[in-house]
């Protein structure tokens, strides 16, 4: 089923009534459990993460090559229930091996690790429910969870996705793509450094003309600083309430 | 290519009790004297935001006068001190630091911190004190069952688990910090040592130790977020060390409880119910805030003696809001 | 477990002060590839490549597709730090990447190893083992897979009703798989804060790059797939750039690849079987000449010759057991002959 794009084209609506640089409702909370050194919980759309932070604690010893940085252990799950059909995914599973090695690198070179030596921090992230961008989820939910954790790091780590509308005359960026709109269009995921130009992650896995690359990384950059505020603006509630309270 | 990227429509507002929207003006600007430059990197933002409180990878300041302290960095391109963390801005002297809100306990000489043992090894204890690495507990550093004051031996070696095993809980002070940030602690001292008698909470972070005593209990906050709660034992005065062994009984490193009564018990249930009361409120946890929950608790229950809404002994729920409403209004007073 | 063993910190300084200076240790330039070897027949210059064939039954939610599956393996062969049987990140990502590049973008017409919708198909199993391991994994694998796939005849098939007739080799000539595209990788290695990019690092400059990009293109300028698992952020431009680098290397590669697929074509192609049975002496002092340049070829051309005379011996034994006069069958023999006489409607095989 291709995306219907001559409604798109008349009225500039997407299937679920967005315009091609709209993002979905991002909805965060951080703090959200009491037991874990950082927490978070992050929708976006239907897409619903959860992400916890242990550490930086002594972990598992390893015979050399620890080194004078922290490690950074990734674990996702996906639970069952959150795609449209019920399926296990199990801990071998490629793409989700993936998922953690690509967080692994991402925040081991965006977090300060060398001021943790020896130690290793634990990310756990549960997929709750998918609908379209879910690297992008987890990298968001991760990013909050460790800077409630109060883990330092450069700047934010935000992602969100691209699209680009298969058609032959025009060529139209689309911002953040839900999960139907993922399956037909090519795609791909930009990880960005706070404010700046700067990708930490770029994952593109749809076979797609390269010149509409350009466009789709410079919508994806730009939708990036969009979350950046939004993230931004969660921390900065949940941290006035901590100052406010605390006092 | 310049885009506007269109912000998600308004949804449904997020009902949490303590929502606040992003034009809350900062209500903290009394209680907050940076006078330094902070028309930089996002002047609109920095301009209705509170100014003390910072996320990372915002500007703090592009004065070259400002030191970094912990929580900042100067990335390279530039000169400007840049936050690493959420938190607020801390000045020493011309040293910028940034407090998190929250994160984990970084040990410091002299932190009073409660541990618990995480593994024996040959002449040290590893101590799970709830930092980024195990602290260390040598062998010397502890009294000596008796307070005999003696080079340590290699039976005190094979002794070990009887002064301290796996899982054991000690109060003890960080006498010196490693370079990697791991502690090494002591407890030779009367007030330091293993912990019986009580119950073990953990909340996250505290800001100072506190040992406070509040009628036939003891509370021990430890700096690491680690909290003891446990019977009041009389104690002798501080004595000299070269009376040590007078003082020093040859139970200290017993593992078992003393007779503990009812009563006593309620006390250290109704201080623990507080605390849980104050961390649920997300209330500071400090010795001043505890001895006036504990307060506010009693008032409450002679208030609602014998009513139909008195709730029993539970802190929690209703009755723990009421608590720290009250600690927290006598505490402004 | 064992590690791969790190470099050391002055060797790793070393390294990155070359790379500031404009050196590459191999004495590279900083977009150069290094030399491609490409060799058909089982081996292959830094993988090998091995295809098998079965007759499988097809997913039954994907009725019209064949079967397609990659696998890797990593032996202590290629490195002290593989394991065999353990998969590890590093194997993972690698099958996961030319998963990427070459299933998802389907660049192999799966429909075409259909045989019967939803009851007979191809299953195709692409094996890549790592023999030697000198960074560029990645790169050098997909190169020896769609290499090896563009190499690669499966079997003809007949289709009558509900029969399959599967050709051996001998009979029908065997048909090419049927590749909408050629995608084929190309890594970048960032140093010294971005500011150094290197194409086809070697494994030190592997271990000491602060972050990498996999670029996955076939050579009409489609991007299959883009991989930058973290590491150092880059600038969006810069990465925009590496697309364009990746397009002319993909040209440079597909070109290489064709051109030595052109010169295997060129050798196994003798005019058949028969041709050599008959001994067409034209044609084989044709080859003569090659031989003398070729060592290689003239070897793989000699066992196939042996292959073919025992084929023929093999032939002739049959021919003759049917005729009855062999060894110790002659019963028998005469038995089958009558058999065939009164049509069981067996067909004689040469093979």
């Amino acid at each position: 089923m291709p995306l219907d794009t001559s409604t798109y084209s008349l009225a500039l609506l997407r299937l679920d009534g967005r315009r091609w640089n709209e993002l979905r409702r991002i909805h965060a909370q951080i703090s959200t459990q009491a037991a874990a050194d950082g927490s978070s919980y992050l929708e976006m759309g239907n897409t619903k993460v959860i992400c916890t932070v242990t550490g930086p604690a002594e972990g598992r010893r390893t015979a050399q090559g620890a080194g004078q940085e922290c490690r950074v252990e990734v674990e996702i799950s996906v639970a069952g229930f959150s795609g449209v059909e019920r399926k296990r995914r199990g801990r071998a599973d490629k793409r989700t091996q993936e998922m953690q090695h690509t967080l692994t690198t991402a925040f081991s070179s965006i977090l300060f690790t060398h001021l943790y030596p020896h130690s290793t921090i634990i990310l756990t992230l549960h997929v709750l429910s998918q609908d379209g961008s879910l690297l992008a989820a987890c990298l968001n939910a991760a990013t909050l969870a460790l800077i409630d954790a109060g883990i330092p790091m450069s700047d934010y780590l935000c992602a969100c996705t691209a699209g680009s509308t298969a058609n032959e005359d025009t060529d139209e960026p689309l911002l953040d793509l839900n999960g139907l709109e993922e399956q037909e269009l090519p795609f791909l995921t930009a990880g960005v450094l706070g404010d700046s130009d700067k990708v930490a992650v770029l994952m593109l896995e749809t076979r797609v003309r390269v010149e509409r690359v350009e466009g789709m990384l410079a919508v994806a950059v730009d939708g990036c600083k969009r979350v950046r505020g939004i993230l931004d603006a969660v921390v900065r509630a949940h941290g006035r309430r901590m100052v406010e309270e605390g006092v | 290519m310049p885009f506007t990227i269109l912000p998600p429509a308004p949804a449904i507002p997020f009902n949490h009790p303590h929502h606040y929207a992003a034009s809350d003006n900062d209500s903290l600007s009394s209680a907050d004297e940076m006078d330094i430059d902070t028309t930089t990197a996002r002047p609109t933002k920095r301009a209705r935001l509170s100014r003390s409180l910072v996320t990372p990878g915002e500007t703090v300041t592009s004065d070259p006068q400002w030191m970094r302290g912990h929580g900042t960095y100067i990335p390279s391109d530039s000169t400007s001190i840049v936050s690493t963390v959420a938190g607020t801005v801390l000045k020493t002297n011309k040293l910028l630091s940034i407090t998190p809100l929250r994160a984990r306990y970084t040990p410091e000489i002299g932190d009073l911190v409660i541990g618990r043992i995480a593994e024996v090894q040959s002449r040290r204890w590893r101590v799970d004190i709830s930092a980024p690495l195990l602290g260390a507990l040598p062998l010397s550093a502890i009294n000596l069952p008796g307070g005999i004051l003696r080079k340590r031996t290699a039976v005190d070696e094979l002794n070990m688990r009887a002064f301290f095993s796996e899982g054991d809980l000690l109060v003890a002070e960080v006498q010196s910090v490693f370079a990697d940030g791991s502690a090494s602690l002591h407890t030779r001292s009367l007030k330091y040592g293993k912990l019986r008698n009580g119950y073990f909470m953990a909340v996250s972070g505290l800001q100072f130790g506190y040992r406070a005593r509040g009628g036939e209990v003891d509370v021990v906050l430890g700096v690491n977020g680690f909290i003891w709660i446990a019977r009041h034992v009389e104690q002798a005065k501080d004595v000299a060390v070269t009376r040590l062994e007078e003082s020093v009984s040859l139970s200290i490193y017993s593992s078992q409880n003393d007779e503990i009564g009812p009563q006593t018990r309620r006390e250290i249930a109704r201080v623990a119910g507080c605390i849980r009361a104050l961390v649920e409120a997300g209330a500071r946890v400090d010795e001043d805030m505890v001895v006036r929950a504990y307060e506010a608790s009693l008032e409450l229950d002679f208030e609602t003696e014998g009513r139909e809404d008195a709730g029993g002994e539970f802190l929690g729920g209703e009755k723990g809001k009421r608590i720290v409403e009250m600690a927290l209004g006598s505490a402004t007073s | 477990m064992p590690r791969e063993a790190e470099l050391s910190l002055n060797e790793r300084e070393f390294i990155l002060q070359a790379l500031r200076e404009n050196v590459r240790l191999d004495g590279r330039a900083f977009d150069d590839i290094r030399e491609l070897q490409l060799s058909f027949g089982d081996e292959y210059g830094v993988a090998d490549v091995r295809l098998g064939k079965t007759s499988h039954n097809p997913f039954p939610d994907r009725k019209f597709d064949g079967i397609f599956t990659i696998s890797t393996e990593f032996s202590p062969m290629a490195s002290p730090a593989f394991e065999v049987g353990r998969p590890t990140e590093a194997e993972t990502l690698l099958s996961r990447l030319l998963e990427k590049a070459i299933r998802r973008s389907s660049a192999l017409d799966t429909e075409g190893l259909c045989i019967i919708a939803g009851l007979k198909c191809f299953a195709l199993r692409a094996d890549v083992h790592v023999l030697d391991h000198d960074g560029g994994l990645v790169d050098a694998a997909c190169i020896a897979l769609v290499a090896a796939l563009r190499h690669f005849r499966r079997p003809d098939v007949r289709v009558e009703g509900e029969n399959v007739t599967v050709y051996s080799v001998r009979e029908r000539e065997p048909v090419p798989l049927s590749l909408l595209h050629h995608p084929l990788c190309v890594t970048f290695s960032y140093f010294n804060g971005g500011e150094v990019v290197l194409v086809d690092a070697n494994l030190v400059e592997e271990q000491v790059r602060e972050a990498e990009v996999v670029v996955t293109m076939n050579r009409h300028g489609e991007v299959c797939q883009v991989a930058k698992y973290g590491g150092l952020p880059i600038d969006a431009l810069a990465l925009l750039n590496c697309t364009n680098v990746a397009l002319a290397k993909v040209q440079m590669l597909d070109k290489v690849i064709q051109q030595r697929l052109e010169e295997d074509a060129k050798r196994r192609d003798k005019g058949g079987l028969m041709a050599e049975l008959n001994g067409d002496t034209l044609h084989k002092d044709d080859d003569r000449l090659d031989r003398t340049t070729d060592w290689l070829a003239w070897v793989s051309e000699w066992i196939e010759k042996a292959i073919g005379l025992t084929v023929g011996v093999v032939a002739q034994r049959y021919a003759v057991r049917c005729m009855g006069v062999s060894e110790g069958g002659t019963g028998r023999g005469k038995a089958r002959a009558r058999a065939l006489e009164e049509g069981e409607g067996e067909t004689v095989r040469a093979m």
